[in-house]
């Protein structure tokens, strides 16, 4: 377990954090550069000394500004790895890895060591490698024997600062995969440092928003980064679809509402946001809250969850289908986005390499974008 | 410029006429030397003679303990120069390279100011039966003052190319702050301290102009190999010769030393 509150001050930027994480579970601090979190990994590290609070690791409180309590790096039992990982060149990997276990000439402990060390690189795929000099290796092993390097002394919280920022995109998902098992296994508490929404979804179990040295948000991370809810997470989480629109009905009976675009006029008798080939009006059915009708508000939905059609699908549960003209196609690993111009709307939509070939999409495509109404939420205005 | 560079038509002929001067310049009075000195038919007797022998013994015991001064003071002032950020370590790193700009002469009278019979701490040093100028120590103290700058910069640059994150990360594995001094930062700026000390050396055994007004020119005390050159030159050229072409080899030593022990693999790679 590792707990802690702190405010520090750094210059100008004032960071105030706290955070309680248990062995086995990952915290990630998400936000965008300059924020703070990197700040926190280093305070909980020992390499920044907070003016207020108190930190725990494992058993051990490290820094208490009441009882002045305040333990060296050295003797913090936490285990770092930085976003350039700082692997020692002068050292093999094998000596990179062993550089922190505690010298001790007794043969029974070389002994453990040693098997100790052949555990790590058997674990992080790095057998065979153990002699190279660490600048000789790929980026992923690079990264990997950060890891096993932090892990080898037993620490009792790991802090990983954007572990995966220097990866491409395949390396990252393999490594994500990978890590997430080691760290399951290594049963205790860490804590990542990540402005990548993937990387959080993928390797955290609890995600904690910060921006300019305040927590924004805590909590689950598709709860979170799936459908932000606050317009400023919204954008530092980076939502592929935030619309300006307007309550136009209230339907409590099927919990939806129907918005019209800001600036679209409505269409009178027009109910369904399944609009015909002739619709000039924007709609949306999203999910019911308290707005009134009439109200501004923003509604948010993820590129992923929209579907492309090449025909109108006349017979589908998804609430929403509106026909659109290709204007963008951009490559997005691990696939493409595509911008679809909707009655004068762009609509962002994730897909596919194979979908994108086998559809033929290419810019003037003309396509229908569907959804259900539970895909689309509501982003609250940043001044609400 | 890059064109220039690349168009290499009216800079060829100028850079080669140049390097040819430069090599003729240099080279000319080296080959001189090794061409006269191997022409003296007494060039090994000259080299054994007494004079030399004890010039040699006196350069060699006062060089490395005058470099056994510039480390132990030198690298715990490199190192806080090259970490800390305070205005005042900086105005003094500002003033630590004055020896190298500093004429060795004035060098020498100014230690005569501080240290000699009438200096400034002489007459102290006097009191407690401490005698400095014209003693061997003088010639030490003139080494250390001019061949110490040469090591503190290179040091001091070696440590700046250690990044701080390697000694963070090294601490997080429980390494204590000075373990990992010993066990990363120092081998990791080994390249350049050991360049540093290299060229240090050097210009203590060449070390001239200091020593003869600080410590004087007295055989077996203060006379070290350049003195000994100078004195051999009135009267003895074969044993200048001699001393002469030892100065050059030890200088080549060191030229070999900075070539094969200064790089590193992964230099570059901070």
């Amino acid at each position: 377990m590792t707990r802690g509150e702190i405010r520090c001050q750094v210059g100008d930027f004032t960071l105030e954090s706290q955070w309680e994480v248990s062995p086995g579970q990952v915290l990630v601090l998400f936000g965008p550069s300059g924020s703070g979190k990197t700040t926190i990994l280093r305070a909980i590290a020992g390499l920044v000394s907070p003016i207020e609070g108190h930190i725990e690791v494992g058993d051990q409180v490290v820094y208490d500004r009441d009882s002045q309590t305040w333990v060296p790096p050295h003797r913090r039992k936490v285990g770092y790895v930085t976003q350039q990982y700082h692997l020692f060149p002068h050292l093999s990997v094998s000596r990179n890895i062993s550089y922190g276990i505690p010298r001790d000439n007794s043969k029974r402990k070389f002994r453990d060591d040693s098997d100790r060390i052949a555990h790590l690189l058997d674990a992080f795929h790095l057998e065979g490698l153990a002699n190279r000099r660490t600048w000789e290796l790929s980026d992923g092993q690079q990264q990997r024997v950060a890891l096993a390097r932090a892990l080898a002394t037993e620490p009792q919280v790991l802090l990983l600062d954007e572990p995966f920022s220097s990866l491409d995109t395949e390396l990252r998902r393999i490594l994500r995969r990978e890590i997430r098992a080691v760290l399951s296994n290594a049963n205790i508490p860490v804590i990542l440092v990540t402005h990548d929404r993937e990387d959080a979804l993928a390797v955290g179990d609890a995600v904690q928003v910060i921006d300019q040295g305040r927590t924004l948000e805590y909590g689950e991370p598709l709860r979170i980064l799936g459908q932000p809810g606050q317009g400023r997470l919204a954008r530092l989480v980076g939502l592929e679809n935030a619309l300006a629109m307007r309550v136009e009905s209230r339907h409590p009976q099927d919990g939806t509402m129907v918005c019209v675009g800001i600036d679209s006029s409505s269409s009178p008798g027009s109910s369904s946001p399944e609009t015909s080939d002739h619709d000039t009006t924007f709609r949306l059915e999203v999910p019911l809250s308290d707005f009134d009708e009439g109200q501004a508000v923003t509604v948010g939905i993820r590129s992923s969850d929209i579907i492309l059609a090449a025909e109108k699908l006349t017979s589908s549960s998804a609430r929403n289908q509106i026909k659109g003209q290709v204007t963008m196609v951009e490559l997005r690993p691990p696939g493409y986005e595509v911008t679809l111009e909707c009655l004068g709307v762009p609509i962002r939509c994730h897909i596919t390499g194979r979908s994108l070939s086998d559809m033929k999409i290419a810019e003037g495509t003309e396509l229908w974008a569907v959804f259900k109404a539970s895909s689309c939420f509501l982003v609250e205005d940043e001044t609400g | 410029m890059r064109t220039l560079l690349h168009s290499p038509s009216p800079w060829l002929p100028a850079g080669i006429t140049a390097t040819a001067v430069y090599v003729v310049f240099v080279g000319l009075p080296v080959a001189a030397l090794l061409i006269r000195a191997a022409q003296q038919e007494s060039f090994f007797e000259s080299l054994t003679s007494s004079l030399a022998m004890q010039a040699l013994r006196l350069s060699l015991v006062t060089s490395v303990i005058s470099m056994v001064v510039v480390v132990l003071l030198g690298t715990p002032f490199a190192h806080l120069l090259a970490r800390s950020n305070s205005a005042i370590l900086r105005a003094i790193d500002s003033i630590v390279e004055l020896p190298i700009i500093l004429p060795p002469v004035v060098a020498g009278v100014a230690m005569l100011m501080a240290f000699g019979r009438q200096g400034i701490i002489g007459p102290a040093l006097s009191s407690v039966g401490v005698s400095i100028p014209f003693t061997t120590t003088a010639v030490i103290f003139a080494q250390v003052f001019v061949a110490a700058p040469f090591y503190i910069r290179a040091a001091k640059m070696g440590f700046q190319s250690v990044a701080r994150d390697y000694e963070d990360i090294s601490q997080t594995l429980g390494v204590s702050p000075w373990a990992t001094f010993w066990r990363l930062t120092l081998p990791l700026a080994g390249p350049s301290i050991v360049g540093g000390l290299a060229l240090a050396w050097a210009r203590a055994i060449a070390e001239f102009g200091a020593t003869i007004m600080f410590a004087g020119n007295l055989t077996g005390q203060t006379q070290t190999m350049p003195l000994a050159i100078m004195t051999a030159l009135e009267s003895d050229l074969g044993a200048a010769l001699a001393l002469s072409v030892l100065l050059l080899v030890g200088s080549l030593t060191v030229l070999v030393v900075l070539g094969l022990f200064t790089r590193r693999q992964w230099q570059g790679r901070l």
